[in-house]
């Protein structure tokens, strides 16, 4: 408890003193290498297209990747081993990887591919590693789709071992399509934990993507029993208060940020936010919960990667637990 | 003795075949998987030619190429580039990072797109190393 505490204020006076700190010791956290991880069918061309425009941030080099689940090719009693199964799905993925990649180099950008067989989250969370990558994207149709192409289990995992941002993106509800400009306008859920704070440090190197930014905390019901109006209005003005803090970093990094409070349950609160604001993405810090914790207990940040319409992009806590 | 030819390229599949049609013409082939060790493969083994991939993890084949071909010590390298990428977005993709500051780079010795047949990729060998 002591650490938390006094890890919470080391990252609160970084933020003060206009100081980005990340786990990989650069000054700024930006987006350069960018991990995009697809099955095609949840995550193509399109979603690729919508984030192109980080490159005005720092985004240079994309790597594909494409996990063929060792199911698709594992051994059977009278097959064997189906490595002509799992040539022809390495080159189905290698002809579409080729033809995104003709156009990113036609654009000057740098462009890398895995296309590996085994299981998802360690496959990821490996190639991660090994090209340091910056953010790691993930697909997940929306709800309204018969078939869920990555598990919940898998991104709850996922969420839990990596290091980096991940992005998980969605495409939308009502037509199926992708949003145009993802980082457009971002919802920013925080706490005020490390891994918000984290959060705010991320994004306010994005004054060249980000349009608006909505600062939104949701204050629990809990927060308010038993209090006044008195007591309720200036628990709205604390809370506003240190949001409009926050507000001041985007601002002094040139983007224009608004905070706002809510109350109620917080994944509610935070999916109402996001649909009054028409946010094109929810940020959040993660928690960093066990995934065990996360079964049993739940989380925040898990049920809007998994379960929320809007794409969420979720910033790992950096071990403060 | 042969000639010592790199092959820099992240499918196994490609390397043994390369290895094989190199060995069957009395070359001596050295291999690496991506960008990275292909570097280091040139500094290390000074190789007489370099048969290149363009897509491949770590560092692509357009990047090493760039900084091969503008390094007076390997510029003289001739370069065969092998791949599945089309040659006039591989053009495009050096013009582009021409224009974004990057010094000018020559075009490659040969351009072979993917697949390639044993005697068309041996032919090319011989003709660029005369």
């Amino acid at each position: 408890m002591f650490w938390l505490i006094r890890l919470k204020k080391y990252l609160a006076d970084k933020i003060k003193k206009g100081v980005a700190v990340n786990q990989h010791n650069e000054k700024t956290m930006v987006i350069r290498k960018m991990l995009f991880v697809t099955k095609f069918e949840e995550l193509g061309f399109g979603a690729l297209q919508s984030l192109l425009p980080l490159r005005k941030s720092a985004l240079e080099h994309v790597i594909f990747m494409n996990v063929i689940e060792r199911d698709r090719v594992a051994m059977q009693r009278g097959v064997g081993y189906k490595k002509s199964e799992e040539r022809k799905l390495r080159e189905q993925a290698n002809i579409r990887f080729i033809d995104w990649a003709e156009n990113l180099f036609e654009q000057g950008m740098e462009v890398g591919v895995y296309i590996v067989v085994g299981n998802l989250v360690p496959q990821v969370i490996d190639a991660a590693e090994k090209e340091n990558a910056d953010l790691v994207v993930i697909g997940r149709r929306s709800r309204k789709m018969m078939e869920v192409f990555y598990s919940g289990a898998d991104i709850t995992e996922l969420l839990s071992r990596i290091e980096r941002p991940v992005l998980v993106y969605k495409n939308r509800v009502d037509s199926g399509s992708v949003s145009e400009k993802p980082f457009d306008k971002p919802l920013l859920a925080v706490d005020w934990s490390p891994a918000s704070m984290r959060a705010v440090e991320y994004l306010k190197n994005f004054k060249d993507v980000i349009r608006k930014i909505n600062v939104v905390h949701v204050a629990s019901r809990k927060e308010l029993k038993g209090t006044s109006n008195l007591d309720i209005q200036q628990l709205r003005k604390e809370k506003r208060e240190k949001l409009d803090k926050i507000c001041e970093v985007f601002a002094a990094n040139g983007i224009e940020a608004r905070s706002h409070v809510y109350v109620g349950d917080t994944i509610e609160e935070i999916e109402r936010a996001a649909g009054e604001r028409k946010s094109t993405l929810i940020v959040m810090g993660s928690s960093g919960k066990s995934v065990w914790a996360e079964r049993w207990i739940g989380s925040t940040p898990r049920y809007i990667a998994e379960k929320s319409p809007f794409p969420a992009l979720i910033i790992p806590h950096g071990g403060e637990n | 003795m042969g000639k010592r030819v790199l092959v820099v390229d992240d499918d196994p599949d490609v390397r043994l075949f390369s290895q094989t049609v190199l060995e069957e013409n009395g070359y001596l082939p050295v291999l690496a998987t991506n960008g990275e060790e292909g570097e280091e493969a040139v500094k290390k083994e000074k190789p007489d030619l370099i048969i290149l991939d363009v897509l491949m993890p770590r560092e692509s084949g357009i990047r090493l190429y760039r900084r091969l071909k503008t390094n007076k010590k390997f510029k003289d390298i001739p370069i065969i580039m092998l791949s599945g990428i089309a040659e006039k977005s591989f053009l495009r993709s050096q013009k582009v990072l021409t224009e974004f500051g990057g010094d000018p780079v020559p075009e490659p010795e040969a351009y072979l797109e993917k697949p390639v047949d044993g005697d068309v990729l041996a032919d090319t060998i011989k003709k660029v190393l005369g």
